[in-house]
């Protein structure tokens, strides 16, 4: 096991003492073979077997996902250009890449991914550059936050999100003792999320900022950074809220934000236009009721609620599936983040649980974010739910994130035995 | 160290987990739970709101016919194009869509982005009425956008509608009426019968999607709209035609300058055969000046000088002078104190009158003129009223006392409206005095109130009363709709004529009857005569006291009478308002157009032919056909039908005649028989027939080998003639028909 863990700690430049510290943790393991050692050294790790539990509860979400994101995006397909699969056929294929790319990373072994947490991170700050400077194919004043690669594009933020946890859960498995210095603990999260902001700011992408800053304040969270800082940003938010609220400018902040907390109301016919997205999602959500008007029933596909593929797909779910379904599908969701975290708590090193917990982290986290901003719980801002929306390279980044999870577990298993 | 570390780690993960699952998963379940449940209800309800259309289905308003079945006014489907330019979400958008509406309506495109810029509207009428090509462009329009912007889909609406067409144009409009934007009636029957000819629109309630279509779900409730029923109405389109015709000719031969109005009443039932108020307008622009000196008037002016100036005369325009405006009736009124005399015995057909020219009715009051100011001396009754003697009229009403002529003014309906199924219908105003009530009148009011001055009445409060006198003495209401009919062209209802009350005996109505048919043949009134017809009636000359405007007195001309007078079925009204002519009174202006008018009317009712033996000469007959016959034998029946034969050429068959076949001469009268080719060539002038008698016309006919047709009262004595049909000087065949019209406006007669 020393050499093991030498062998790979050798690849690395940053390689530190943590990763000759493995032995002594490692050390009750039973009897390492030649064998098990040589898996470490490969790419592909196949190890005893993937978390099944797990698997298939990515399968599930995932079918049940593709199955409503038909549902509710045929009608507008059809209208849209006159092809009631244009979305579906889109996004099976990608389903279809994602559930490939998440396979084949549940055997590469995702010790090796350290080595990619800085270049990751440049490539996707490079990428977020290059889609502010790239002409838009949309209209002028359309956010800027796809990449166009002909035959499809790619949004910058997705894998930017992926590279933060990289970064975050590759740095706290390295400096995981100084996590308590202002410098080492603080510090990189902060510029990081500072530079990454600045670019989803230029898009602009809001809500991207919002994710980010929270995944990166979860890994600082899970690295060790005392809960005194978190004291001190809370704080801090808190503190311009009640300043804001003061000086009433809380509630100008909130009409500035897209009409939030406003759908129902009339106020102008411009709010009423602003709003009208999250009010078709609220009549959507309020028409389902206990059980719903059943599958493919949905009204407010038709037109009223706009994009309904996109980040409201689980409006029309709830419309569809009335409460019970929707309470399905959030308990599929938090089982997959119950079991993701779970497996990735087995795992024996620093690295792969910062980083599988953080990227079961994000998945949570944007499922939340997603269901409250289509009850307007939160201002309108673009967070998609994963497995449901409709998205390319979203869906691909996930299960590709699955993969990688899955791998954790693989390894976990195997170095538990 | 690094056991405490992964730890650590583990420890927080939990806490990561905790946070996401309890405080995450937890709110949005809250979240969800309150509105699916708690206000699942509300917003249920809003969706299926904005779910369902509710489209409203314009009910076609009903049709207008005359009593003959000719359609006077009809409904089509027109659209009307609406934007909602609350859709919008870009300059561009909206400049996009103005530009195609622009290119399809023919607007200007400013002018629909002006509209397109109402941002918090979802309802700007872009054009209304536009026909079925322009509304299959609109969507096609309408489908491209929404392919285009997913949010423009509802930017254009189209709503069906009906539009209004009058097929006469300006006929009878006074009656008619129009409808506004709506749809909705404005004016006239149109307005009266609003609520009957509007129907109940219907409703369609579909499901419809964003776009404002159909949902695939089989949702639909419909309600037809209901089609507004149809009016037949009372009016006969050849007799509103015969009046606005010499109507129209009357305004430009007496340089008429404020309107006329001529009704004709079915005296029994008070059916409204024919109701014209000139100077009409077209009911298909009614919102332009139909008066051309008006136009001329309104192009001087600019700004809201021309706005006001515009709307005082559009108001004017619409104005149906025959109910809504009242004037003094002058002498037309003494058949009202006539009768009233009669029925009271305060007066009797032998009672005498002396007529020095002028009478002081009281002491203390300034003598009051007759027209005729020599005097027409010793009268009786019969002879003051086709005199139209003021005097007579002051002694008689004197006689009548003031609370029996009050009592009868009323009686006869002046102060009352007559119930005219029109609007704004006016009443006639009696002697008010500052503080008294109406009714209260001084000995002077009734001296002149006698003969028709002071009292105001409309034109169809009169025409109402003199039918009273021609219909055995009853009040009768008059009315213009005489069947409703359903969608389905059913009857639903059918007016049935109302009696108010018996005014006057039979005795007095017979009476009046021959004092008035003996007036319309020799006295004041017989410019008024048909030959033929029995016909009775009175003329009026009245002065605008205090509302002369053209000149320091202006006048109303007017007569009014009815036909026959041994069995009366209809009473006509002939009045013009300000004749600014050298001809002012009733019987020069009036009379002849009354006459004319009778003239077409009673041969058109089927009214049966009374000649006398002097009339029957000059009754003319129709000419038969002599074509292709030979010169004897042709001959022979050109005198066997009671013409004088003339010969043109040395031909020996008739190849042409003047007049043509069918056309009516006088017995008597040339027939040229052309028996070359060349013949037909030869032409006459037509000289001046006016200023003549009947004798003279006769040979000054003879002389240039033309035939008259006599118009007019035949009281060969006393009448002149005073305008022909064929212009002075023209070139025509010899033996061509010129009718010459014949009245006494020579003699000084003026009637007040």
């Amino acid at each position: 096991m020393v050499q093991s863990s030498y062998t790979y700690g050798d690849l690395d430049n940053f390689t530190s003492s943590s990763r000759k510290q493995k032995p002594k943790q490692i050390t009750p393991a039973p009897r390492p073979t030649k064998a098990r050692r040589r898996k470490k050294f490969r790419i592909f790790s196949k190890g005893e077997g993937l978390d099944l539990t797990f698997f298939l509860l990515v399968l599930t979400v995932l079918i049940i996902g593709l199955v409503m994101m038909f549902s509710a995006s045929y009608p507008y397909a059809f209208h849209r250009y006159d092809d009631s699969y244009f979305f579906i056929k889109r996004q099976l294929i990608f389903a279809l890449l994602g559930v490939a790319a998440m396979i084949g990373l549940s055997y590469f072994d995702y010790h090796h991914l350290h080595k990619f947490a800085a270049p990751a991170l440049g490539v996707a700050w490079l990428l977020m550059i290059l889609v502010l400077i790239m002409p838009s194919s949309g209209d002028g004043d359309e956010p800027k936050r796809w990449l166009e690669l002909g035959v499809f594009r790619i949004q910058a933020s997705e894998i930017c999100k992926f590279a933060l946890i990289l970064f975050m859960a590759n740095w706290g498995s390295i400096y995981y003792k100084k996590m308590r210095t202002i410098k080492f603990g603080v510090l990189p999260g902060v510029v990081v999320l500072a530079v990454t902001a600045l670019l989803l700011y230029l898009e602009p992408h809001y809500s991207g900022i919002v994710i980010c800053a929270l995944i990166v304040a979860f890994m600082m969270f899970l690295s060790g950074v005392p809960l005194f800082y978190f004291g001190i940003a809370g704080g801090a938010v808190a503190g311009i809220v009640v300043i804001m609220a003061v000086t009433g400018k809380l509630t100008y902040a909130m009409s500035r934000l897209d009409g939030w907390g406003q759908a129902l109301e009339y106020t102008t016919p411009e709010m009423w236009q602003t709003t009208w997205q999250t009010r078709n999602s609220l009549y959507a959500i309020g028409s389902g009721g206990i059980w719903g008007l059943g599958l493919g029933q949905s009204r407010q596909k038709y037109m009223f609620l706009p994009e309904p593929q996109n980040d409201f797909v689980f409006a029309i779910v709830c419309e569809e599936l009335g409460i019970i379904g929707a309470f399905v599908i959030l308990t599929l969701f938090g089982a997959l983040v119950w079991r993701g975290i779970k497996i990735c708590l087995r795992a024996t090193d620093k690295f792969g649980t910062l980083l599988g917990v953080g990227l079961i982290a994000q998945i949570g986290l944007q499922v939340v974010l997603n269901i409250l901003v289509i009850t307007d719980f939160l201002p309108n801002t673009g967070i998609s739910l994963p497995f449901f929306s409709y998205g390319g390279s979203s869906l691909v980044m996930l299960l590709a994130q699955m993969g990688i999870v899955m791998n954790i577990s693989r390894s976990a298993t195997l170095e538990k035995q | 160290m690094n056991d405490n570390a992964l730890s650590s780690i583990r420890k927080r993960s939990y806490w990561l987990l905790a946070l996401i699952l309890i405080f995450g998963f937890g709110s949005i379940a809250c979240r969800l739970f309150y509105l699916h449940i708690i206000q699942g209800q509300e917003l249920s309800e809003r969706a299926v709101d904005q779910q369902l259309s509710d489209t409203k289905v314009s009910a076609k308003r009903g049709s207008i016919f005359d009593r003959n079945g000719n359609t006077l006014a009809s409904s089509a489907s027109v659209w009307k194009v609406i934007l909602a330019p609350a859709y919008f979400e870009n300059d561009k958008q909206r400049e996009y869509v103005s530009q195609e509406l622009a290119d399809i309506l023919g607007m200007d495109y400013n002018e629909i982005l002006e509209l397109a810029k109402k941002n918090d509207s979802y309802y700007q009428t872009v054009k209304r009425r536009i026909e079925s090509d322009e509304r299959d462009k609109i969507l096609a329009l309408e489908d491209e956008i929404s392919k285009k912007y997913d949010r423009l889909a509802s930017v254009i609406v189209l709503e069906e509608d009906y539009k209004r067409y009058y097929p006469y144009n300006d006929f009878a409009a006074s009656v008619i009426g129009f409808t506004g934007s709506d749809g909705q009636g404005l004016s006239g029957i149109e307005y009266q019968y609003d609520s009957y000819l509007t129907g109940v629109s219907g409703r369609i309630v579909t499901e419809n999607d964003g776009w404002g279509t159909m949902m695939p779900f089989e949702y639909q409730q419909k309600e037809d709209a209901q089609d507004g029923n149809s009016l037949v109405l009372t009016i006969d389109e050849t007799i509103q035609h015969f009046l606005e015709k010499y109507l129209k000719q009357g305004i430009i031969d007496y340089k008429v300058a404020e309107g006329s109005v001529a009704v004709c009443m079915d005296v029994k039932t008070g059916e409204v055969l024919g109701m014209a108020v000139e100077n009409s307008y077209d009911l298909n622009n009614p919102y332009e000046i139909a008066d051309e000196s008006a136009q001329k008037e309104l192009e001087k002016l600019s700004g809201t000088q021309k706005e006001e100036r515009t709307n005082e005369l559009l108001a004017k325009q619409w104005r149906n002078k025959a109910i809504s405006d009242t004037y003094y009736p002058g002498s037309v009124f003494k058949i009202i104190t006539a009768s009233a005399a009669l029925e009271e015995k305060a007066a009797d057909l032998d009672s005498t009158y002396f007529c020095s020219g002028s009478l002081v009715p009281y002491e203390g009051v300034t003598a009051i003129n007759c027209h005729n100011t020599l005097g027409h001396g010793s009268e009786n009754f019969t002879e003051a009223l086709c005199n139209s003697c003021n005097p007579a009229f002051m002694m008689i009403g004197k006689s009548l006392g003031e609370e029996k002529f009050w009592e009868y003014f009323q009686s006869f309906g002046f102060n009352s409206r007559t119930g005219i199924d029109l609007p704004g219908e006016a009443t006639g105003l009696f002697f008010q005095h500052d503080g008294e009530p109406e009714g209260s009148m001084w000995p002077v009011d009734l001296a002149i109130g006698s003969f028709g001055q002071g009292v105001t009445v409309t034109p169809i409060e009169m025409v109402t009363a003199v039918s009273a006198v021609a219909n055995g003495g009853y009040a009768v209401r008059p009315y213009l709709v005489k069947q409703i009919l359903d969608a389905d062209g059913n009857v639903v209802e059918t007016t049935e004529p109302v009696i108010k009350r018996q005014i006057i005996s039979e005795d007095t109505v017979e009476k009046m009857s021959a004092i008035l048919e003996k007036n319309a043949t020799e006295g004041t009134a017989k410019n008024g005569y048909v030959a033929g017809y029995r016909i009775a009636g009175k003329t009026g000359t009245s002065e605008k006291i205090g509302q002369s405007t053209h000149s320091e007195k202006d006048y109303i001309a007017s007569y009014c009478g009815f036909a026959p007078a041994d069995d009366p079925q209809i009473a006509l009204l002939v009045y013009f308002d300000t004749p600014t002519g050298d001809a002012y009174y009733g019987s020069q202006v009036a009379a002849p157009v009354f006459a004319s008018i009778m003239s077409e009317i009673c041969p058109y009712l089927g009214i049966e032919t009374q000649y006398t033996e002097e009339e029957l000469e000059y009754v003319d007959t129709v000419a038969g056909t002599y074509l292709t016959m030979g010169l004897e034998e042709a001959l022979n029946q050109v005198s066997e039908d009671g013409f004088e034969p003339y010969i043109c050429g040395n031909g020996d068959t008739v190849l042409a005649q003047v007049p043509q076949a069918g056309s009516k001469i006088p017995r008597g009268g040339r027939v040229m028989l052309y028996t070359t080719n060349d013949s037909t060539k030869e032409t006459v002038k037509v000289p001046d027939f006016t200023g003549h008698t009947v004798e003279e016309v006769n040979e000054l006919a003879a002389e240039n080998n033309i035939n008259i047709s006599f118009s007019g009262s035949v009281d060969l004595d006393t009448v002149y003639s005073y305008a022909q049909s064929v212009a002075v000087d023209e070139q025509v065949s010899p033996g061509t028909v010129v009718t010459v019209y014949f009245g006494n406006n020579k003699v000084d007669d003026k009637v007040m």
